[in-house]
């Protein structure tokens, strides 16, 4: 296929994650652009066909964005390629490592297990949407304080998935800790570290 | 924002030595040896920091690599037609393409395949590529392309690698190396024992996988190369890529700011980026080529597997008097070191005159080798410290006491017996195991042998054969006009903190504040020279030469102020922030008032890492604790504590010394409880578990909830200018023996092959009964 | 990598019963186990129909006379949380803890848990396995270690479900929606072994669906547990593991349902154990003979011969538990 002939598909385009989330807007944003667009909403009932582009509506951080992405396009593939928010990372896109845990109505789940077209109607939270601002939130705070990362890939799982189990569970026991990050590999063993800072974020948390 | 800021104001810094004069080792510090927060604790945290794998460019393309699935096969014809009419794919390679027929990737330096090499010798190796407009896309491609394979009988027993009819790995044979050594008479050592044991020991076959899985984004600039790698050395990278695509060093840049872990398997080029060069110049669009999961367990690297037999002999008294040690192990497909450092502790560790050991490395039809996290050491552990065990059990001795019975103050390995410049390798042990309350915790877990859960302790010790770093390296750091500071330094930061504790130096130095330090790193374009980061060698290589640049900066700052204010260079003094004149203590100058900084712009001072004392050995020492749980009836194991101490000279940020600590013991449970290749030996030879499901590395529940590190922090004046060895092997080292003692002291069986399972547990506890 | 389907959201059950009827179409509940047997190429996809948004498939009711009916899109985390399934039924509740991670405890469904696909590395690899329609069984003279020591014949799998033991020793039944309208299979009688058919794990027909489970009240007293032993204590399926219900009268053991996980291609239960317990006096040496009696007839593998010893120590100690606890 000629560069040349590329149809009228809008390209994610970006040379550092800021400048791109600036760029993005409300607009639609093209996930993958391999045939034509179909630009059908996605309803219930209707079938998507495979390799089709389909409409459809996520809120994100608070935010609604409308993208144009394939039926096997996963949640992660959307925030990552699609919307550069790339804090979610893939370390394994089978629901093996935690690195992609966002949190979809408070509760954490694994990115790269959810289809785009499954994640409408939930409000999808990932790391970049516990800042405040330019400010690090509680967890994020906390983490910092107590060393609880290494080389930081697994770090930003690590920290939603104590945000969803600190939102669920404000006061967590030792054990609780243990548990609720049980689904977020660490290969640089800085698990140890990791249920000190959950402990402090509770702590921090509270404070307000 | 005032300059006085940016310094702790007016603290006492070390004495500038003149021109020529190596600087004295610091005494009390004030920044260094302190707890220190990362200085990239923020951009990790709030996800801010880009790694390679995150990177998006215009116009970028996704690149992906169609592998052998056949551990041992000829590639017939590759059909690659239907893939190359898939939309959306924008370049595809076959060993055929211009672009790809006449590369050459050099396996060793001895033997170089071609990039796409039609005899595939293990499961993994590339046969094509392609780069489409998205990653799904690309891997549609790749399930495109037909390829005609002749598949071939493969040998991954390295057991049976050398049996008559073994099928050939490599041309010439399975035999990649041997390697003896003898010192003393082992045969009059064992006549004059009043104790042996001799015992088989198996370890497994170990994979690094990182969070980040291997990969780079290759762009081209016209006929220069730019690559964002995951890597733990960007200069690394550089000189392979630039060596196999026949490029100038000058028109390769590699940049490798973030790096979501390596443990020694991103040290050095991969395939991978060469493909994806290719990919890039043929599609004249960048591409992103990021291994998948399952790729990254099969083709970047691992841990070889081992067999090994140790016999070991002492005296009544727990004198050893001979150590007799024979391995076999494999590197996989490609000469690889597969027996690299695997006697190393035998020979050095512990004080024993007559050593000799015959290792065999050998080729089977499974990913090659890398250096992951103390070589040979882990396994060669496995076997020292058990046999220790047991032959304390035989001599009647507590098994701290035969250990410090046997320390050397020597390098007994190495030809001449040099001195090492500190060994803390007794006060290790001795602090270890009374932080750990050994004596104590042995008895109690022995009172625990009534009923089906019993309690363990067990120890080990290690050293680790490098980490005292070494030239070369080069670091600049530039002091601007208001006083602030950039520090730049080819160093890559793996995880262990590397920029934080170099801030830390300057800090020592100059008294900036490490928050206000700007630090380029890692980018082979604009950042200075340095070695990979790995090897438990980069606080030992860097931090002397930035304190080498610091001090440079500090020479020509205070000769400008000397001239500025008209006063003798002996007499001024430099503080946190100001220039003190010591005639007049009052008189003191703000850096950024003095003039003639400002019409200069900069003072860039240039430090080298000098060379390591003649000699003399530099090399870090460990000494671990653990205590476990096990449930006779069900053979499963909990670890309960862990405890290290380490000699690893200087501590200089407590923070993350620390957190290494946890990792490497974290990293040794997987080695001692969970982890192993597993190969479909006797049928396709193909892994059964290259995925994170079955491939188990320890997660939050499988490490102890707490980890104690007590390091001994003695700088070492004589290993270099900050008194400071590295910490991130020997934190891993005796980890998993220390674990296989404590299972041993729990249940009365001992495990001699990793990993101890409940698989392998109940299979050992066959004949146990209630 | 997913391949590519389309993808249709059915609103109702009986429009997921029409479109599942379609050649190559696959259910998608939570979408854990579906998603990774796509990525891994077990099976294909050409529609992959989604029932996640039938609301009237999610909850966990009470039903008539104490039973209770859990809907099949029930997350295994609500599963596990629910204050009735904590109190009434403990050892639901405690494999429903036990499954995966808690990310895909809060995504994966207790239907799609009865229905997920086997774990065996030959089956899920690259390898054309008799299950998946090929010419032979990797794991007959594999690697065996993970695999079955009872029910195996032509296929050696283990079934990976940690909530059908627990609802087979609760006799729960299956609620399922078909194109012949609705029927309910016991739990006992939902999975298929291989003997019967080595290529299919479930009882369900084209077009079926399973829309809920019901688990009748328990008899009074009911002890229960479940408890899985594994090389990991978070992701990993079983290498061993049972589901226990003992009822305990006047010092005897009125009732015993025994279920176990790792053991065989399908959830099984051990009517052999269950002999052993059933009347006889509450005392910890019965603990040991049930252990014994259940692996009596094991048929290991060449590398699981160690599941033997595994399960013997693992059942007695659970029986030894449930009966000093209560």
């Amino acid at each position: 296929m000629d560069r040349d002939e590329k149809d009228n598909s809008c390209h994610c385009r970006g040379i550092t994650r800021r400048q791109f989330l600036h760029g993005v807007g409300a607009g639609a944003v093209v996930v993958t652009a391999a045939a034509h667009i179909g630009a059908r909403e996605a309803k219930a009932n209707e079938v998507l066909p495979a390799g089709e582009l389909a409409k459809i509506a996520l809120k994100i951080n608070g935010r609604r964005h409308v993208l144009l992405v394939e039926p096997r396009t996963t949640l992660l593939t959307v925030l990552r390629d699609g919307l550069g928010l790339t804090a979610s990372k893939a370390g394994c896109e089978r629901g093996e490592c935690g690195a992609c845990t966002v949190l979809i109505d408070d509760v954490p789940r694994y990115a790269c297990l959810t289809l785009a077209v499954e994640a409408q109607g939930v409000a999808i939270t990932t790391l970049e949407g516990l800042m405040r601002g330019e400010e690090l939130g509680p967890v994020q705070q906390a983490f910092v304080e107590n060393d609880a990362f290494q080389c930081g890939y697994c770090t930003p799982g690590q920290i939603v998935a104590v945000e969803g189990l600190l939102r669920a569970v404000p006061e967590p026991t030792f054990d609780q800790i243990r548990v609720g990050v049980s689904g977020n590999l660490c290969r640089c063993g800085a698990y140890v570290n990791i249920f000190a800072a959950a402990k402090s974020a509770a702590a921090l948390r509270k404070k307000g | 924002m005032a300059d006085k800021d940016y310094y702790t104001e007016g603290v006492p810094l070390p004495e500038t030595p003149p021109p020529g004069a190596d600087p004295a080792p610091w005494g009390k510090t004030n920044a260094i040896g302190a707890r220190h927060t990362r200085v990239d604790a923020y951009e990790r945290v709030s996800g801010t920091a880009v790694y390679p794998s995150d990177i998006i460019l215009p116009d970028m393309l996704y690149g992906a690599i169609l592998r052998s699935p056949h551990p041992r096969a000829r590639v017939k014809k590759v059909d690659a037609a239907k893939a190359t009419a898939m939309p959306g794919v924008r370049a595809v390679l076959t060993a055929d393409d211009p672009l790809a027929r006449n590369i050459l990737w050099p396996w060793s330096s001895k033997l170089s395949k071609p990039l796409f090499d039609a005899t595939c010798r293990f499961e993994g190796e590339a046969v094509a590529a392609v780069a489409a407009e998205s990653a799904a896309l690309a891997h549609d491609a790749l399930r495109a392309i037909v390829v005609d394979y002749e598949i071939l009988p493969p040998m991954v027993e390295f057991e049976k690698a050398l049996d008559a009819g073994a099928p050939e790995v490599q041309e010439g044979g399975n035999v990649a190396n041997t390697v003896a050594y003898a010192r003393g008479d082992v045969a009059k050592g064992f006549a004059e024992a009043d104790a042996a044991v001799e015992e088989t020991f198996r370890t497994a076959c170990e994979i690094h996988t990182p969070l980040e899985p291997h990969g780079c984004v290759a762009r081209w600039d016209g006929d220069s190369l730019v690559l964002w790698e995951s890597t733990q050395g960007v200069y690394n990278i550089q000189s392979r890529v630039a060596e196999v695509l026949g490029l100038p060093l000058s028109r390769v840049r590699v940049i490798g700011h973030y790096v979501g872990g390596g443990f020694g398997s991103k040290l050095q080029a991969s395939k991978h980026t060469i493909i994806a060069a290719l990919l890039a110049k043929k599609a004249a669009q960048p591409v992103k080529l990021f291994l998948t999961r399952e790729e990254t367990l099969l083709a970047v690297g691992n841990r070889p597997p081992t067999l090994m037999t140790l016999k070991a002999a002492a005296k009544k008294d727990g004198t050893l008097t001979a150590l007799q040690f024979t391995a076999r192990g494999s590197g996989g497909a490609y000469p690889a070191g597969g027996v690299g450092s695997l006697d190393w502790l035998v020979k050095d560790l512990y004080l024993c005159p007559n050593v000799k050991s015959d290792m065999t490395d050998v080729f089977i039809n499974a990913g090659p080798a890398r250096a992951f996290r103390a070589p040979g050491h882990p396994p060669g552990s496995w076997a020292l410290e058990q046999t220790m065990d047991l032959l304390a059990e035989k001599l009647g001795m507590d098994p701290v006491d035969l250990r410090l019975k046997n320390i050397p103050t020597v390098s007994q390995g190495r030809e001449g017996s040099p001195p090492y410049t500190s060994t803390g390798l007794r006060e290790c042990i001795v602090r270890g195991a009374e932080e750990f309350g050994w004596r104590e915790a042995r008895r109690r877990a022995e009172e625990t042998r009534s009923g089906p859960v019993r309690r363990g302790v067990g120890m080990g010790a290690g050293l680790w054969i490098a980490g005292g770093g070494g030239p070369p390296s080069t670091v600049v750091i530039k002091l601007f006009a208001d006083g602030s500071v950039n520090l730049n330094m080819g160093a890559s930061d793996i995880g262990t903190g590397t920029k934080t504790v170099m801030a830390m130096v300057v800090a020592e130095e100059l008294g900036a504040k490490p928050e206000y330090i700007q630090i380029e790193h890692a980018d082979t374009g604009t950042t200075q020279f340095a070695t990979g980061s790995g090897g438990s060698k980069t606080v030992p290589t860097e931090s002397p030469a930035v304190r080498a640049a610091a001090i440079e900066v500090k020479r020509q700052l205070l000769a400008l102020a000397a001239e500025e204010l008209k006063a003798p260079v002996e007499a001024l003094e430099l503080r946190g922030g100001e220039i003190v004149d010591k005639r007049e203590p009052g008189k003191k100058t703000r850096l950024a008032a003095l003039e003639k900084l400002k019409k200069r712009g900069v003072i860039v001072g240039v430090g080298y890492r000098g060379p390591n004392p003649e000699g003399k050995i530099v090399n870090p020492f460990s000494a671990q604790f653990c205590e476990v749980e096990a449930d006779l009836r069900t053979g499963e194991v909990r670890v309960v504590r862990f405890l290290g101490t380490n000699d690893s000279g200087r501590v200089m940020n407590r923070t993350t010394f620390d957190n290494q600590v946890h990792g490497g013991i974290t990293m040794g449970i997987g080695f001692a409880l969970t982890e192993e290749r597993i190969l479909d030996a006797g049928q396709t030879g193909k892994m059964c578990n290259r995925n994170w499901h079955d491939y188990q590395v320890p997660t939050a529940l499988d490490v102890p909830p707490e980890i104690v590190s007590s390091p001994i922090d003695a700088p070492d004046p004589q290993a270099n200018t900050t008194g400071a060895k590295g910490v991130g092997e020997p934190a891993t080292i005796p980890t998993a023996g220390a674990v296989a003692n404590a299972v041993a002291h729990a249940t009365g069986v001992r495990l001699r092959e990793t990993p101890i399972t409940p698989v392998a547990l109940n299979r050992a506890l066959a004949g146990w009964k209630e | 990598m997913l391949p590519n389907f389309s993808y249709v959201q059915a609103r109702d059950v009986q429009e997921a019963v029409r479109l599942l009827g379609a050649e190559g179409a696959r259910v998608h509940a939570g979408g854990t186990d579906l998603l990774g047997c796509l990525r891994d190429g077990v099976f294909g996809a050409t529609t992959v129909v989604s029932i996640s948004g039938i609301d009237a498939l999610a909850g966990i009711r009470e039903g008539a006379g104490g039973s209770l009916r859990i809907g099949a899109l029930t997350r295994i985390a609500a599963v596990a949380a629910s204050p009735v399934v904590r109190e009434r039924y403990p050892a639901l509740a405690q494999a429903a803890d036990s499954v995966g991670s808690p990310q895909l405890r809060n995504q994966g469904t207790i239907g799609g848990n009865l229905c997920q696909k086997p774990r065996c590395w030959y089956y899920r690899g690259e390898f054309d396995c008799l299950r998946k329609g090929g010419g032979m069984c990797f794991a007959a003279a594999g690697r065996n270690a993970g695999h079955c020591i009872l029910g195996g014949s032509d296929c050696f799998m283990v079934h990976p479900s940690d909530t059908a033991p627990a609802l087979v020793v609760f006799e729960a039944s299956v609620r399922i929606s078909g194109p012949r309208g609705e029927r309910t299979v016991p739990v006992e009688e939902f999975h298929v072994r291989p003997a019967k058919d080595p290529q299919r794990e479930t009882v369900l027909e084209p077009g079926e669906v399973v829309t809920g489970i019901e688990i009748p009240a328990p008899h009074a007293g009911c002890r229960s547990s479940y408890r899985k032993v594994r090389t990991r204590q978070s992701w990993d399926f079983a290498l061993a593991g049972v589901a226990l219900a003992l009822w305990i009268e006047g010092g005897k053991i009125a009732r015993a349902r025994v279920a176990l996980s790792g053991a065989a291609p399908v959830p099984w239960r051990s009517k052999e154990a269950e002999e052993v317990l059933t009347g006889a006096a509450a005392v910890p040496e019965i603990a040991r003979k049930a252990g014994a009696a259940a692996v009596e007839s094991a048929r290991p593998l060449a590398q699981n011969e160690y599941k033997v010893r595994l399960f013997k120590g693992l059942i007695a100690t659970e029986i030894g538990k449930a009966l000093a606890g209560g």
